[in-house]
């Protein structure tokens, strides 16, 4: 008990540093680049538009409803991105064949740009969740499946050869010494993922479907909407910031109980 | 962006300039007849680089710019944010329509003009084809899919609903860029366009298209208007009736050589966007015939809005939603000191 409530107030002052740090960026940018206060918003004026105007409901419904779809769509990526990179990862450890003949197309998902890519998958998919997943599942795919194989290759030869002597076969081996010792690892692919995933559907909803804070924010840009652009960056750059340490909490805490001494992050 | 401006692109740009002056110092290439000097042009266009911006094209290929004092002209390729390209300083004019400029000026209270328009008349039009959606009414649009180019192009499409009185939750608004692919395969039942533009483009590739026309639908209004700050026409006024001079005289020419317009854009400034060469040769004529050149700019010159006008296209914004007057809107000042400076343009 004591040591979660250590860690809380760790991440909680971890999220304070971070959330100072860029609104000490954002007020120097306005400053230092000297952008006209109708397109550059400080955050007094989010703050007004979202809380503090005749029109604030409106506006926090607006921007908090985009926000929920963004959350859903990116949650979509990330949980199709973090489920095959967990099961090609284990096809990967268990057969150096099949690694061999998948990672060049996991490679290609990777260099070629996902803009260039996405009016192919639009017209595979559609436009609606089925897209959603695919774009966001190649955003998450590529770096959790390196840093998954990298974990699962992590163990030493020692302790391979003591589950050997033991009568582990290969399966067993993954279950009870692999798996554990990549959780470091894996937790380090869903810190690099969570942020990807927010990326992955931001860029759906710009290119496909047309919703969400991803089209949001072009549409507002485009329209000169100054505030509601600003309102959709604050929201969603508080979120992911939230959602890392989050994953940097459980990560502490699951990596801690397994034994493992916790990660710098 | 005020003359005391202590930021750091203030600083850079004033360096920039002494930089630029020694330079032409040192060169001793200074223009020769006339002192002004009004630094690089930028112009945000509303579109891709087609025959629709024919007489800007005509104006840098002829000088008359440089001419007017401008040292290099840039112009910036759209479908963009042109009004905030406008009031972030990086545009000194875009070309925009004032349905798209109003609720700019009314909700975000920023200081935008039109000081003048290209177009008379606006071309929009809900595009579908005939034996696809065929949007040929107001009602036929409920419950279809329209792709819509993100931005300006939305604030038209929603004023289009409201003056008609349809419930913006029964159309369904799909992201679309400028090409009109989505349509011919069947993503989207109708596609926000120009009856000049994309509708011959969409008919040159076999189809047979309905046009939902926006003029004929309760929204008359200019478009291809010249949008500008308030402190660029308090501080640059001279600079921005160069600017409308030169324009003149660049459409002037466009007027006398439709199909030079369109060579303009698809051998130079459109030349890798692949354009259909029928379809440039068509709209550079049509525009010029129908839309730049009415009773009004054959007795005003080419670029003004009328009293009537003006009234028109404030109450197609009343219609839409938009109240506002022709002050906040439209400064038409400049545009006649040119015609009282220079009146052999109106010719």
């Amino acid at each position: 008990m004591n040591t979660l409530s250590k860690r809380l107030l760790k991440t909680t002052s971890n999220t304070l540093i971070s959330l100072v740090v860029v609104a000490v960026l954002w007020l120097f940018s306005l400053w230092a680049l000297d952008v006209t206060p109708y397109i550059g918003k400080n955050p007094i004026d989010v703050f007004n538009f979202l809380f503090n105007s005749e029109t604030a409901a409106e506006n926090r419904t607006l921007i908090f409803s985009a926000l929920n779809q963004t959350m859903l769509d990116a949650s979509i990526g990330f949980g199709f991105g973090m489920l095959f990179a967990t099961l090609v990862s284990v096809l990967f450890t268990l057969s150096k064949g099949i690694e061999q003949a998948l990672m060049p197309i996991a490679m290609l998902l990777r260099s070629v740009p996902l803009i260039a890519m996405a009016p192919i998958i639009i017209l595979i998919f559609g436009r609606a969740e089925l897209t959603v997943a695919v774009m966001g599942a190649i955003v998450v795919l590529f770096p959790a499946l390196v840093n998954i194989v990298f974990g699962l290759r992590s163990v030493t030869p020692a302790m391979y050869d003591l589950a050997k002597v033991y009568g582990a076969n290969k399966l067993t081996i993954l279950r009870t010494v692999a798996f554990p010792s990549s959780l470091p690892s894996f937790f380090a692919a869903v810190k690099i993922s969570v942020p990807g995933a927010i990326t992955g559907a931001l860029l759906v909803e710009w290119l496909a479907t047309g919703s969400g804070i991803g089209y949001g924010i072009v549409s507002a840009v485009g329209r000169a909407k100054a505030n509601e652009v600003w309102a959709y960056v604050v929201v969603i750059t508080l979120v992911s910031i939230l959602l890392y340490n989050i994953v940097a909490l459980i990560e502490e805490s699951v990596l801690a109980r397994f034994g493992f001494a916790a990660s710098n992050s | 962006m005020s003359s005391k401006s202590k930021g750091l692109r203030g600083r850079i740009s004033t360096l920039t300039a002494a930089l630029a002056l020694s330079a032409l110092a040192l060169t001793g290439c200074a223009p020769a007849e006339e002192a002004a000097d009004y630094g690089e042009l930028n112009i945000q266009l509303s579109w891709i680089k087609n025959s629709e911006f024919s007489g800007a094209y005509f104006a840098v290929e002829n000088g008359y710019y440089t001419e007017a004092g401008f040292s290099k002209v840039n112009l910036i390729a759209g479908p963009a944010a042109t009004e905030a390209e406008v009031l972030s300083g990086n545009a000194l004019v875009g070309i925009a329509n004032p349905i798209s400029t109003a609720p700019v000026i009314l909700n975000e209270d920023a200081p935008l003009k039109i000081i003048g328009t290209t177009y008379q008349k606006n071309p929009f039009t809900i595009l579908s084809l005939k034996e696809g959606a065929n949007i040929a009414t107001i009602d036929d649009l409920i419950g279809k899919r329209i792709g819509v180019q993100a931005g300006p192009n939305e604030t038209l499409f929603d004023a289009l609903l409201k003056a008609n009185g349809i419930d913006a939750s029964k159309v369904t608004k799909v992201p679309v860029q400028y090409d009109p692919a989505p349509l011919v395969n069947r993503e989207v039942d109708g596609f926000l366009a120009y009856v000049t533009n994309e509708s011959f483009v969409v008919e040159d590739q076999g189809y047979e298209v309905t046009n939902l026309l926006f003029a004929d639908n309760g929204l008359p209004f200019v478009t291809e208007s010249f949008v500008v700050t308030q402190e660029s026409i308090d501080t640059k006024r001279e600079a921005l009736k160069a600017f409308l001079k030169a324009t003149i005289r660049g459409w002037k020419d466009a007027i006398a050589d439709p199909d030079g317009g369109a060579d303009l854009a698809l051998n130079t400034y459109g030349k890798d966007l692949n354009l259909n060469a029928d379809k440039e040769y068509y709209q550079s004529k049509t525009q010029n015939e129908i839309l730049v050149q009415t009773e009004e700019t054959a007795a005003n010159g080419l670029f003004t809005i009328s009293d009537e006008m003006i009234a028109l296209n404030l109450a197609t914004l009343k219609s839409a939603g938009y109240t506002i007057t022709a002050d906040q809107l439209f400064d038409m000042s400049l545009l006649a000191e040119v015609y009282e400076e220079n009146p052999d343009l109106k010719g």
